[in-house]
């Protein structure tokens, strides 16, 4: 630990930190640009100078390890100086086109050169061009603005794990490029936007649409994958702009997926903005009043034979509404589990991801079964490639071969693999066994299957066996992919006594058993199964759901409305509202109240407040916001026949994925650049 | 190995999950007849990422260019990412890399050194001259960076193959004769063992010898690093003993500061004094490695290598110690030792943060021994003749032996072996046979393009490492450069400006836009003095290694000493 002194302020850092750390330690910001937490260090701005006794030259803060003893003054005439003189040399070629570049008002260089720079140029000469470059439907470039401060290579190669970025040539020639101008395929290149720390990398999609100071800013959680990733929601007027990432250490530090930043413009589109009643074969525009009001006559009518689905996107205060109303009349068919994964809602540890996404970090043997974090997790998939990186990490998968962005051993496609490791008849148990602290990552490609619960079970007993589940570690976690999954478990959304799952629903409604189906937000089933059913679709997008529907109920977006999100960790996390819904679309709690109202038997809740407390009544966990603790363990899964079916990942296109992505024409064109390899050339500009 | 695929490689990964596979492997695609010229060409060497720029170099040698294609089949057979092998090839001025849409430079280069010595000889002359005279179509005419001739300027290279006091018609002959014989050293091995030597290093293997002995010795000769920083060598090796083994040992042969020719002469008079030495620093410190790196401009001193060193490994005498030769490809900066380790490990030669030190963590993250090929070269000389031979040596109160690559306006330019301490007069007058006639000696550059331009008013000043910062200069790798009163200092100073621009690696600010900055400050008729002075102070604070921060000496030297010929 050494004690140094900054500005005489003495301070004991810890050993490995850095003069920069030291400083900020001391509570002394030091300008930078090239120097980032999460990277590795570049020292190449030469920004974060200050002085150092001793030392006839200042010195690069950010790449000179702290010591003993050290006496560091940030701010000398020295030091000033030798900043302003970086300063001067950045803006040299450094266009001075602030008025029509996006990152005016949120640049690391604007706001550093109020502090250091000069208010005008002592330089005449003709500035160097850089031609642009292309990265993609989602990085725009203006490479002339680039200062060389290498930190989107340092995120592509370290984080991303995707060589896609270099800095080409020499000296004043010296270029940032993709290789040779292909896309940055990365489901986190996003990022890079908030990396650089001038106007060079840009968002495409929201390019000269609003400057920061007109947006109204809201702290929100993500809900385009089960991470919860924390996020906050930029608005102006009533409409969302862009989605950028908020630090949360324990989930996703500070970075987001692709999907989670650009798949907003999707909440503009395809939105449900009124009720609609299907009549003589076609949904006609209806009043709330009339579509209530058929919607309570066909429940009314259908009484516990009446099923209802779940989506994906839901937040807890509607699905506990869902939960009550469906209670009210009798009904047990109701379920979360619209891909029909075997989970087990009776055991809260057989349906988290135990060890926490932070857990990874301390794991040292990891299985994954049956799931690829590339598409169903990116900034999860981050967190493995960043265990990978620390070194000696053991980590193979039974499933999809699938291409990460660390080396992976796959062990084999599916169940057979599965049992010989569960028996212990694999040398990758001996490996789990002699870990540390093993974890099994399972995703739900692994359990959706007829096999699913045989499936949980031999997880299960691999879990206990190879030691994954001990005193102080819970190693068995559970991936996710819908962010409504693990609240919906919480709430008990699964079919009760004699209720029926979602195979079970749909099978009924073809065969005229099931006589209405509620659909809350549900578009991942396949809506030509629900029959002659009388369907009602409560949601905000004009998806599958909707398309098959009788009665539409217009609910609101994540971006509208208060609401309880539980990530695949089984963290409690509040999402805000952000925007208004649209038209007449209300906040989804409030639709399933109004509708008890009309079925007669009221809810008892009439405002947000007292929806948490019942939520809290149902399960505790919703009373302790933003903590996440493994679930207890105990007895689940069905042992039996897990067949040899290869388990497939549940996602096929990473861009597309839930209603609101697959509204959002800049999803489109990931996925036909991405995915179908439609790449335009660089001289698309 | 060497057969081409049927077809085009698909994916090696991927596709068998439900997400459907990419059509075409991320980037350029791998072209079957590029990656069979390339496997052909690495046959069964090792796939190792250090070697990338060895493996670039065999593309360059048999196609005359790196083509997108064959860099795309050389990252894919060696597993690395094209934009990493892009980046490294982009590097290097020896690489020529050609795209798809370009066409690949004529099959002959001639590069032409403009610098200062030879520009002092007319290379713009020879640069025009040729340009005229040859084909464009068939023979490309470029400028280069000092290629350490400047004792015989102009020089020119045609391929790397260099042509002396060059002329269109010498040059015109060299282009013709081709196939150049690597030349026998002036002493090979046989020669060398029949003078006594490799006893040395038989006394230290065979243990006849103690390494604190050996140490002493050279301590008390007070040798120290004559790679420019003058290190003391003993106290360097006691350095990287203390640290924890395994150890490994680079030369730095990358003698490319402005003026400077020592080693190259060392080399071609005596290479196995060299080698002997190098083998004895390698026993001291332990090293069970020894990488030297070798700049590209000295070809022939390659092939010699390579044919001597397999004597020394056939008698058993790099027992002890596995000796890699590695090649340079045309970068100043990676005699900057950091950069030149980053070189050696396959990658662009940009200097590291200090701390951690090469002693502590150099090459392939192990503790480094790094030494100049000339301190190697006086090695066995010292320990056999004892220190005081060598401190006998000195004037002025300086003690040892300096080699002087001196060169310009004297009659008798070359590598002078003088006193310690010695004046640039004496240089000038005693040893190099008076000043050219019809040029009155004006100034001098007493270490390179780095070490800064003193007045003749100062040439009785010692030189020696510590005795001229205090005029802010340095004798650095004692590259004496002589300036007479034809020589404008204006133009000088931008000859040296630019060839730091063109060198610089362009990793840190001050340094890439601060040298780019000041050629067109400095080409402006009257210098905008406060503002090149505040420049100039901003890339020496700023800089992260030698080269930015000893850039704008030359400058300074210029404003202080020779305001006449600027303001």
């Amino acid at each position: 630990m050494p004690k140094l002194k900054v500005d005489d302020v003495e301070v004991e850092v810890p050993a490995g930190f850095t003069v920069l750390q030291a400083c900020e330690v001391a509570g002394v910001e030091i300008p930078r640009f090239c120097y980032h937490d999460r990277l590795s260090i570049a020292g190449n701005c030469r920004m974060c100078l200050v002085e150092m006794e001793k030392s006839p030259k200042p010195i690069a803060s950010c790449a000179m390890p702290a010591a003993d003893n050290m006496v560091i003054k940030t701010n000398t005439p020295m030091a000033k100086k030798a900043r302003q003189g970086v300063m001067e040399f950045l803006l040299i070629n450094h266009p001075l086109d602030c008025p029509i570049c996006d990152q005016g008002g949120e640049c690391d260089l604007q706001d550093q050169a109020v502090a250091y720079g000069m208010d005008h140029s002592r330089y005449k000469e003709n500035k160097r061009a850089v031609k642009d470059k292309y990265m993609g439907p989602l990085v725009k470039t203006i490479m002339t603005r680039c200062i060389h401060c290498t930190r989107c290579v340092r995120f592509a190669t370290e984080v991303a794990g995707v060589e896609d970025l270099g800095l080409l040539y020499r000296g004043e020639n010296a270029q940032i490029t993709t290789y040779l101008e292909k896309a940055f395929a990365s489901e986190l290149s996003g990022n890079v936007i908030d990396l650089c720390p001038v106007g060079a990398l840009t968002s495409k999609p929201y390019a000269f649409t609003a400057r920061p100071w007109e947006l109204r800013k809201t702290e929100s959680v993500d809900v385009s994958d089960a991470l919860g990733s924390n996020i906050r929601i930029d608005v102006r007027g009533n409409e969302v702009l862009r989605v950028l990432p908020r630090l949360n250490e324990d989930v996703n530090e500070e970075w987001i997926s692709d999907k989670a930043r650009f798949a907003c413009d999707g909440l503009k589109r395809q939105r449900l903005d009124r009720p609609y009643v299907r009549k003589n074969g076609k949904l006609q525009p209806a009043s709330w009043d009339e579509a209530l009001t058929v919607a309570a006559e066909k429940l009314k009518a259908a009484g516990s034979k009446a099923a209802a689905i779940v989506g994906d996107l839901c937040d807890a205060e509607s699905m506990v509404a869902l939960k009550d109303l469906m209670a009210g009349l009798g009904a047990t068919s109701i379920d979360c589990r619209q891909d029909g994964a075997k989970l087990d809602a009776s055991v809260r540890g057989a349906y988290l991801f135990n060890a926490g996404i932070a857990g990874i970090e301390q794991a040292d043997a990891i299985l994954l079964i049956g799931t690829n974090p590339r598409a169903e997790a990116p900034v999860l998939s981050a967190r493995l490639r960043k265990r990978f990186l620390a070194g000696s990490l053991k980590i193979a998968a039974i499933g999809p071969k699938v291409e990460m962005t660390f080396p992976m051993e796959n062990l084999g496609a599916g169940a057979p693999t599965l049992a010989e490791v569960a028996e212990g008849r694999h040398a990758f148990f001996e490996t789990l066994k002699g870990a540390k602290k093993p974890m099994l990552i399972i995703g739900q490609g692994a359990l959706r299957g007829a096999n699913g619960a045989a499936v949980l079970a031999a997880v299960r007993s691999l879990a206990e066996k190879a030691g994954v589940v001990k005193e102080d570690w819970n190693g068995f976690c559970v991936l996710h992919t819908a962010a409504a999954r693990v609240g919906g478990l919480d709430l008990g959304l699964v079919p009760g006594a004699g209720g029926r799952d979602v195979a079970g629903i749909l099978d009924g409604a073809g065969r005229g058993e099931v006589p209405v189906v509620y659909l809350l937000g549900s578009d991942e089933i396949d809506t030509s199964k629900l029959g002659s059913a009388f369907v009602i679709y409560q949601g905000h997008h004009g998806d599958a759901g909707a398309n098959r529907a009788d009665v539409i109920l217009p609910g609101a977006a994540y971006t509208e409305k208060n609401g309880t999100y539980v990530n695949t960790e089984g963290r409690v996390q509040l999402g805000r509202l952000a925007a208004f819904p649209p038209g007449e679309a209300r906040e989804d709690w409030k639709i399933l109240r109004a509708l008890s109202e009309k079925l007669g038997q009221p809810l008892p809740y009439d405002n947000l407040g007292q929806v948490r407390r019942r939520l809290v009544a149902v399960n505790p966990v919703f009373g302790t916001l933003e903590e996440a603790k493994p679930g207890a363990w105990g007895a689940f899964g069905q042992a039996g026949a897990m067949g040899s079916e290869p388990f497939a990942s549940p996602i096929s296109n990473f861009y597309m994925t839930d209603p609101i992505s697959r509204a959002s024409p800049t999803m489109a064109e990931c996925t036909s650049v991405f995915l179908n390899g439609q790449a335009r050339t660089g001289t698309h500009g | 190995m060497s057969q081409a695929p049927a077809e085009i490689r698909k994916h090696a990964r991927g596709g068998e999950g439900r997400r459907k596979a990419r059509a075409q492997p991320k980037g350029r695609q791998v072209e079957p007849g590029a990656l069979s010229d390339v496997q052909a060409l690495l046959g069964d060497k090792p796939r190792q990422r250090d070697l990338l720029i060895e493996y670039l170099h065999l593309i360059q040698d048999r196609f005359g260019h790196l083509s997108a294609e064959h860099l795309a089949a050389l990252a894919y057979e060696m597993k690395l990412a094209q934009a990493e092998v892009y980046e490294v090839a982009s590097f290097y001025a020896h690489f020529d890399i050609v795209r798809e849409d370009e066409t690949p430079p004529p099959a002959q280069t001639i590069r032409v050194c403009d610098s200062l010595s030879c520009e002092m000889f007319g290379a713009q002359t020879l640069l025009k001259d040729l340009e005229a005279a040859l084909d464009p179509k068939k023979v490309r005419v470029i400028r280069a960076p000092c290629m350490g001739a400047c004792d015989k300027a102009p020089a020119c290279a045609v391929g790397h193959e260099q042509v002396f006091q060059a002329t269109p018609e010498k040059v015109k002959t060299a282009l013709a004769a081709h196939h150049h014989e690597a030349p026998k050293p002036k002493k090979d091995y046989a020669a060398y063992i029949a003078e006594g030597g490799y006893t040395l290093l038989g006394d230290c293997l065979d243990g006849r010898l103690t390494r604190d002995d050996l140490i002493k010795r050279i301590d008390d000769a007070g040798l120290r690093g004559l790679g420019g920083a003058g290190f003391p060598t003993g106290r360097k090796w006691k350095l990287v003993r203390q640290e924890k083994g395994p150890r490994l040992m680079c030369v730095n042969g990358d003698e490319g500061e402005v003026g400077t020719f020592k080693d190259r002469h060392y080399l071609d008079i005596d290479p196995h004094r060299f080698l002997e030495g190098m083998l004895v620093a390698a026993w001291v410190v332990e090293a069970a490695e020894v990488y030297i790196y070798l700049r590209d401009e000295y070809p022939e001193l390659r092939a010699m290598l390579l044919a001597e060193i397999p004597k020394v490994e056939a008698a058993g005498l790099s027992r002890a110690t596995k000796i890699h030769l590695r090649r340079g490809a045309g970068a100043y900066i990676c005699g900057e030792e950091s950069a030149m380790i980053e070189s050696i490990e396959g990658k662009r030669g940009l200097p590291r943060h200090r701390p951690p030190y090469v002693a502590q963590v150099g090459l392939f993250g192990r503790p480094t021994l790094v030494q100049n090929i000339e301190t190697l070269w006086w090695v066995r000389d010292i320990a056999e003749k004892g220190a005081d031979w060598f401190t006998g040596h000195g004037r002025r109160d300086r003690k040892g032996l300096r080699s002087f690559s001196v060169s310009g306006r004297v009659k008798k330019p070359g590598v002078v072996l003088a006193p310690a301490g010695v004046s640039a007069r004496e240089l000038v007058e005693e040893f190099c046979g008076g000043m050219l006639d019809g040029h009155v000696f004006k100034g001098y550059l007493p270490g390179g393009a780095s070490g800064g331009i003193l007045p003749e008013s100062m040439s009785d000043l010692p030189l020696d490492f510590g005795t001229l910062e205090q005029y802010g200069c340095f004798v650095g790798s004692h590259a004496v450069v002589i300036l007479s009163d034809k020589d404008n200092m204006k133009d000088v100073a931008i000859n040296l400006m630019r060839f730091f621009e063109d060198e610089s690696c362009g990793q840190c600010t001050p340094c890439r836009v601060g040298t780019e900055k000041a050629v067109k400050l400095m080409a402006k008729p009257k210098w905008d003095e406060p503002l090149i002075a505040e420049l100039s102070q901003a890339m020496t604070d700023a800089s992260i290694c030698g080269l930015g921060q000893a850039a704008a000496n030359p400058v300074k030297s210029v404003l202080k000493h020779f305001r006449g010929d600027v303001l």
